[in-house]
Order: C-alpha cells, then sequence, then structure tokens
C-alpha cells in the first residue's frame, strides 16, 4: 500500500504488483487543499438566565462550569465534587424535593469520559433541572443516597451499566446483570454482541453465547 | 355498631352481594369463550401477521420492485433481497426473497416501507413449524403464505 | 442484608423465587422472616434484562420505535407515545391536532387495559379468582380496538415519530363510543365484588402504608403517590400531546395503604373514560402526521420527556449526536423505581402481605429490567 502520496506523482514509486507497470505515472493536475475539517457540532444551548442560576452560581461560584437551556429544558454542569452539595442544597433551599433519575453517558473519544447527570423535580416550583458532571475513567463521585433515598439503586443500574464506584454506597454491587459478570455492558467499546464467554461457559455450559 | 350494621355483618350481606354478581353471570348469553380451534377468531383487517410477497393478479408477476426498502428498514436485518438487472428492460428483476420469521417482530415497518404494496403483512397467525430453517421463508413460501394442515375437529 | 446476625436461629431466609405466580413476572424477593414476620426484603431482578439501552444505539430512531413497547409490555401504547414525544421535542415538531386526539384515546384506553390487568391479577394474587375473568373480558373490548387500528393487541407499534402512521378505521369513533358506554357499569360490578368485602377490606387496608413523605424520597410516582395525598399528575402539571383541554379529576386518598391505592386505581378507569369521551367527541379532521424527515436526524442535543404512563413517571432522555442514531436513550422506568420501596412496605408486615403489596406496585418486569 501507498504509504506516501507524493501530488504530482511523476516520481512516485510504483505500486506493487499495481497496473500501472507498464506505463509511466501521468503527471496528475495538483489537487485542491482539503477543506479544514469542520468542528464537531454541539449542542445549540443557549445560557438560562433565572433566579435558581442565580443562586447557584452565587453559592458554588466557580465549581458551576455553565448554566444552560436545551429545547426549553435546563441544566447545569458542575465540578465532580460539587455534584452532591449542590443536590443538598437544591433539595433543602430550593425544594427539588424529588430526584427523578441518574443516568450516564460514555464519550470514549473525552478525556472525561463519563457524563453523570442527575435529574431533579420540584413539586412545589413544577420544574425540572439537570445536573451534569463530568469526570474520567477511575473517578468515584460520592453517592447521593443520604441526600435521595431513591439514589440507591439508581446508582446501582449505572454501576453495573459502565462501572462507574459510587464512594460510600451502602450496596454497590450489579443489579441488572448477574452478579460475577466481567464487563460494563453500556461503555461504548462493549460490543453489542459481546458476551461474558467465561460466565456463558460456566453457567449454562455452552461454548458461547451466539 | 348499629343494629344494622351488625346484621350486615352476622349475615354476611357483602359476601352475598359480590356471589350475586357471580351468579348473575352465569347465565349461557355472558360466555365469551371462543371455542378455538373449531371457532378461528376473526382478526382485524390490518392484523399484522405473516408476512406475503403479492402477485399482479393480471399478469402474474411479481409486484415487487427489488428497490431494497423493505431490508433498509427493517430493525431485526433479517430480509434479504436478492436481484438483478434485466438488460432489456433496464430494471432491477427481483430473483431470491429471504424472510427469517423467527426474528421478525411482526412490527410492520417492512409493510409501511414498500412503496408498491408488494409486501403485506396478512391476517395468517397460524405460522408453526418444525424446524429452525423451517422458519426462514423464501419467495416461493412468501408468495404462497404459510398453509397449515387443517384437520376437522 | 439489614442486620443480620449470624447465629440467631430464629431468622429464616426464605427464596420467593424467579418462578413464582404472585411476583407477575421473574422477580426474586429473598425474604428474612422471624416466624410470619418480615424482617428484611432483599429484591434481585434482572432476569428479563435484554438490553434495550445497548439496541437503542445501534438501531436508528424509526427503528427503535417497535422495541420501546417491549419494555413495559402490558401498555405498550404508552411507551410509544413516551418515545415518539422525546423525539418530537428533539426534532423540534410537533404532532397535528388530529393525531394528538387519537394518541390521547388510544393512550386512555391502554391506561384502562392496563389497570384492568393490575386489578384481575392483584385480586388473583389475594385469592379472589372471579375478577381476572371479567377483566380480561373488558380488555378483550379494548384490545380488540387496537387490533383494528394497528394490527396488533399487545406490542402495538401505534405511534410514529411525528404523528401516526394510520389513518382512523371505519368505525373507530362508534367502536370507542361504545365501550365509554359499556364501561363504567363494568366498573361497578367490580366495586360490587370487590370493594364492601369484608375478606378485601381486612387484607388490603393497613398493609404497605407509605406516607407521602416517604414515596417522595423514594421517587415513587404513580397511583402510590396519588394514595399517599400528594394530588400530582403529569397530565396536569405538566401537559402534554393536548391533555390540557379535557377535564378530568386527580383521584387521591389519604391513607396510603394498599386499599387506597386499589380505589385511586378505580377512580382512575373512570376518570380515563371521562377523557376518552370528550376526546372522541370532537376529533379535528386534517393531517395526521407532522412535518417530519424520512431519515430522522435531529441535531445535537438532549431531552428528557416524561409521561403519566399507567405505572407512574415514565421518562425518555435521549442524547443525540447529529447522526440517524441516537447516541444514548435512557428510559426511567417507574416500576423499576417504585420495587425499591417494597423493602420499607413489608418491613415487619406478615409473608401474606408481600403478595398484597407487591401486586399493588404494579410492576411489570419488562420495565423493570427493560
Amino acid at each position: 500500500m501507498a504509504d506516501e502520496q507524493k501530488p504530482g506523482g511523476s516520481e512516485a514509486p510504483l505500486p506493487a504488483g499495481g497496473e500501472a507497470a507498464a506505463q509511466p505515472p501521468k503527471p496528475s493536475p495538483p489537487k485542491p487543499a482539503p477543506p479544514p475539517p469542520k468542528p464537531p457540532a454541539t449542542m445549540a444551548a443557549t445560557p438560562w438566565e433565572s433566579d435558581l442560576a442565580r443562586d447557584l452560581k452565587e453559592r458554588f461560584g466557580g465549581q458551576i462550569g455553565e448554566t444552560s437551556t436545551y429545547v426549553g429544558q435546563n441544566f447545569i454542569v458542575a465540578q465532580p465534587e460539587a455534584a452532591v452539595p449542590i443536590l443538598e442544597y437544591l433539595k433543602l433551599e430550593a425544594d427539588f424535593d424529588y430526584l427523578v433519575d441518574i443516568t450516564a453517558v460514555d464519550w470514549p473519544k473525552r478525556p472525561e469520559r463519563f457524563d453523570l447527570v442527575y435529574i431533579l423535580y420540584s413539586f412545589p416550583r413544577n420544574e425540572r433541572v439537570r445536573i451534569k458532571i463530568r469526570f474520567p475513567d477511575g473517578y468515584k463521585p460520592a453517592t447521593s443516597v443520604g441526600v435521595h433515598l431513591t439514589a440507591n439503586w439508581l446508582e446501582r443500574e449505572v454501576f453495573d451499566m459502565f462501572g462507574i464506584e459510587f464512594a460510600g454506597h451502602p450496596d454497590l454491587r450489579r443489579i441488572l446483570m448477574p452478579d460475577d459478570w466481567q464487563g460494563y455492558p453500556l461503555r461504548k467499546d462493549y460490543s453489542i454482541i459481546q458476551q461474558d464467554q467465561r460466565w456463558v461457559q460456566e453457567n449454562l455450559g455452552i461454548e458461547s453465547g451466539q | 355498631m348499629t343494629a344494622g350494621t351488625l346484621l350486615r355483618k352476622v349475615f354476611l350481606v357483602d359476601l352475598f352481594q359480590g356471589l350475586a354478581v357471580t351468579f348473575r353471570n352465569q347465565n349461557p348469553k355472558y360466555m365469551v369463550t371462543e371455542q378455538y380451534p373449531a371457532e378461528r377468531p376473526k382478526v382485524a383487517e390490518r392484523y399484522r401477521g405473516a408476512p406475503r410477497l403479492n402477485i399482479n393478479p393480471d399478469n402474474g408477476e411479481t409486484l415487487c420492485i427489488a428497490c431494497n426498502l423493505c431490508a433498509v428498514a427493517c430493525p431485526e436485518n433479517l430480509i434479504v433481497v436478492g436481484a438483478e438487472r434485466n438488460e432489456q428492460t433496464r430494471r432491477k428483476e427481483l430473483t431470491t426473497f429471504t424472510y427469517d420469521l423467527s426474528r421478525c417482530m411482526f412490527c410492520g415497518l417492512c409493510e409501511d416501507a414498500c412503496p408498491v404494496d408488494a409486501l403485506e403483512l396478512t391476517q395468517d397467525f397460524e405460522l408453526a413449524s418444525y424446524s429452525r430453517p423451517g422458519q426462514i421463508w423464501d419467495r416461493k413460501m412468501l408468495e404462497d403464505g404459510p398453509q397449515p394442515k387443517q384437520y376437522k375437529c | 442484608m439489614p442486620d443480620s446476625t449470624f447465629l440467631d436461629s430464629t431468622e429464616l431466609v426464605l427464596n420467593m423465587g424467579p418462578q413464582h405466580p404472585s411476583t407477575h413476572g421473574v422477580l426474586r424477593v429473598i425474604l428474612k422472616l422471624d416466624g410470619e414476620t418480615i424482617l428484611g426484603t432483599d429484591c434481585v431482578i434482572g432476569y428479563l434484562h435484554r438490553g434495550v439501552e445497548k439496541i437503542a444505539e445501534n438501531r436508528t430512531y424509526t427503528q427503535f420505535n417497535p422495541y420501546v413497547d417491549r419494555m413495559d409490555y402490558v401498555a405498550a401504547v404508552s411507551n410509544g407515545l413516551g418515545y415518539c414525544l422525546a423525539i418530537e421535542k428533539l426534532l423540534n415538531v410537533e404532532a397535528p391536532p388530529r393525531a394528538q386526539v387519537v394518541r390521547v384515546i388510544l393512550t386512555e384506553l391502554n391506561r384502562i387495559a392496563s389497570h384492568l390487568v393490575w386489578l384481575g391479577t392483584h385480586a388473583l394474587d389475594i385469592g379472589a379468582i372471579t375478577p381476572v375473568f371479567y377483566c380480561f373480558r373488558e380488555r378483550e373490548e379494548a384490545l380488540n380496538i387496537f387490533e383494528k387500528y394497528c394490527g396488533a393487541r399487545l406490542t402495538t407499534h401505534a405511534f410514529r415519530i411525528g404523528g401516526l402512521q394510520y389513518e382512523t378505521y371505519e368505525g373507530f369513533e362508534r367502536d370507542v363510543k361504545a365501550f365509554c358506554d359499556m364501561f363504567p357499569a363494568k366498573v361497578d360490578e367490580y366495586e360490587e365484588l370487590l370493594t364492601g368485602n369484608r375478606i378485601w377490606k381486612g387484607r388490603l387496608t393497613n398493609v404497605g402504608v407509605l406516607t407521602a413523605d416517604e414515596c417522595k424520597e423514594y421517587g415513587v410516582t404513580g397511583p402510590l403517590l396519588r394514595a399517599a395525598g400528594v394530588k400530582w399528575d403529569l397530565r396536569k402539571a405538566q401537559p402534554y400531546s393536548g391533555y390540557e383541554k379535557y377535564a378530568f379529576e386527580i383521584p387521591t386518598r389519604q391513607n396510603g395503604d394498599t386499599f387506597d391505592r386499589y380505589i385511586v386505581r378505580m377512580q382512575e378507569m373512570r376518570q380515563s373514560v371521562r377523557i376518552i369521551e370528550q376526546a372522541v367527541a370532537g376529533i379535528p379532521e386534517g393531517p395526521i402526521m407532522g412535518k417530519v424527515a424520512k431519515v430522522i436526524k435531529p441535531p445535537v442535543g438532549e431531552a428528557y420527556v416524561s409521561i403519566e404512563a399507567p405505572k407512574g413517571e415514565l421518562g425518555y432522555y435521549v442524547v443525540s449526536d447529529g447522526t440517524t442514531q441516537p447516541y444514548r436513550v435512557r428510559v426511567r422506568p417507574p416500576s423499576f423505581v417504585n420495587l425499591q420501596a417494597l423493602d420499607r412496605m413489608v418491613r415487619g408486615a406478615l409473608v401474606a402481605d408481600i403478595c398484597a403489596v407487591i401486586g399493588t406496585l404494579d410492576i411489570v418486569l419488562g420495565e423493570v429490567d427493560r
């Protein structure tokens, strides 16, 4: 295979077994420079201005990265260590007493691989807000079981699917997959037909899952 | 407790009320059991059952134009359309059409995608077969449809 | 397992295994008992885990639509509604008014169908064998309407992103009106069988009490929250698909025990009939599909949309990276979060109450495990 391509090509080394062995290579017109690669598209989020956003920024200062809105849904991005204090503040001061969901998204190409998303809802205000924290593989975020009891199983599922361990969780073990499964299924490097071959052979007695 | 409540309690009035409902429903006109397989249920027109490849009734040729849209639409990728180009009419003609019924979830996306109404999910729901390969239907089976053995009861 | 001492001989660990007629699916509950009193429970789930969220990352948006029905398979239409609403939010389109009204009719019929399964199986677990037959008889009528509309009874795949695929069939309004006329008398029949019955009341009152504060802490939503006294329903709080146009009430009760949840769900069925009557009285003419491209490619972004499913708050958090396949679809299952509260509800109760409490939680394992 051609490792280098000289523009012009008249003295290019002939490819091994190539068809151009009979004729001398023709000089090709100079190609226009390829356009610079477009930056990857990002979410078209607009900044979120409200009392709540201002209070949070005042209270947590530099630990809040951005407060934005996308399609009418508000979210804030915070430093990983500030997640539980923000949840506590929102529960006690701002009436966000219902933790709807905890989930994670895996962006393997980023150095901060995981995005942990907390979705909160406030009954008195009838409002939803999302808190996102970003951290690399291996970081152990603090558990929010002390703030919201519902986080128990939700964090267990995030651990089971992504391998994110929560420091301080009372009972961190796999919830959906069998207890001795190796691998974390929802990570992007776990292919969809990959199975834990060892588990399948030991427990089901067959050669492979497929 | 008042006299009324005590009497209701002792004479099990609430239990008899429930029994009255049950006995009322014993009337034969309320029987809704279908005696399958003697009475087969009449399924709706839009029922998503067995797939069929439709044939043009006038000339007996298949309606399928081998556009492959059904295969692209299928979430399970279980349709394989084989086509070859006919040099005289300059069009693609259908040669083989394979449909894997064992993985089909009868969602109807292939039926929705077909532009000429060649692939259709019909009302046949009796699709059992004796072997796994028997569930992979080729073009002939798709055009004839499933023909389950009918036994007289 | 909480507070276990190795040498204590009065405690018995009993396995209520994945195959059990009362667990509504493959749910394994490990009970720690002292005689007949329950000291603690541990739920083992995952027997029905099919990796739906992983599958979503490998299908296009339209192709993933049929998979969504299979999570809460008893109320498949609601699942489809939530998913379509989430993708429509990302695409910033809205379904046309005719599609919205038909969606409401089918979703409320589905709510009635789901509550009928709940009532039949819950009564069956307690020991009342008759209601299950009557409930399934009514469910047939609702499922017949689904079959005539979209071709399938259970995994309906009724909605598409942007609207509906199928126009309503000839006689749709007549069938739905006939159902609405027939149904309230049947609810009266169920109540006649159960509500005044002393055995029913004895088995259900003060069993599985969950107060409003505990509900909010555990994130429990749906009829459990309403039976505890919190008048909250997503159809009124954050209306979607045109629900703000219909007049209906939110039934609530005070005690938060199993009997209250029974009453709340019976009244919800009646309110659903009310909504369907209002909706079918005026289905507007017009297109049934909004302006959606053939190949769905939402811009980069994310959205969380939730609806009031029969079991609670069903939410979809969809992250899109600009391609035709979603980057991440997270389903917030109400049954999973409600099941967490099982431990709190049965502490100190008797073994016989476990079946009542699992029945009243109204879980569907397909949704718990996805």
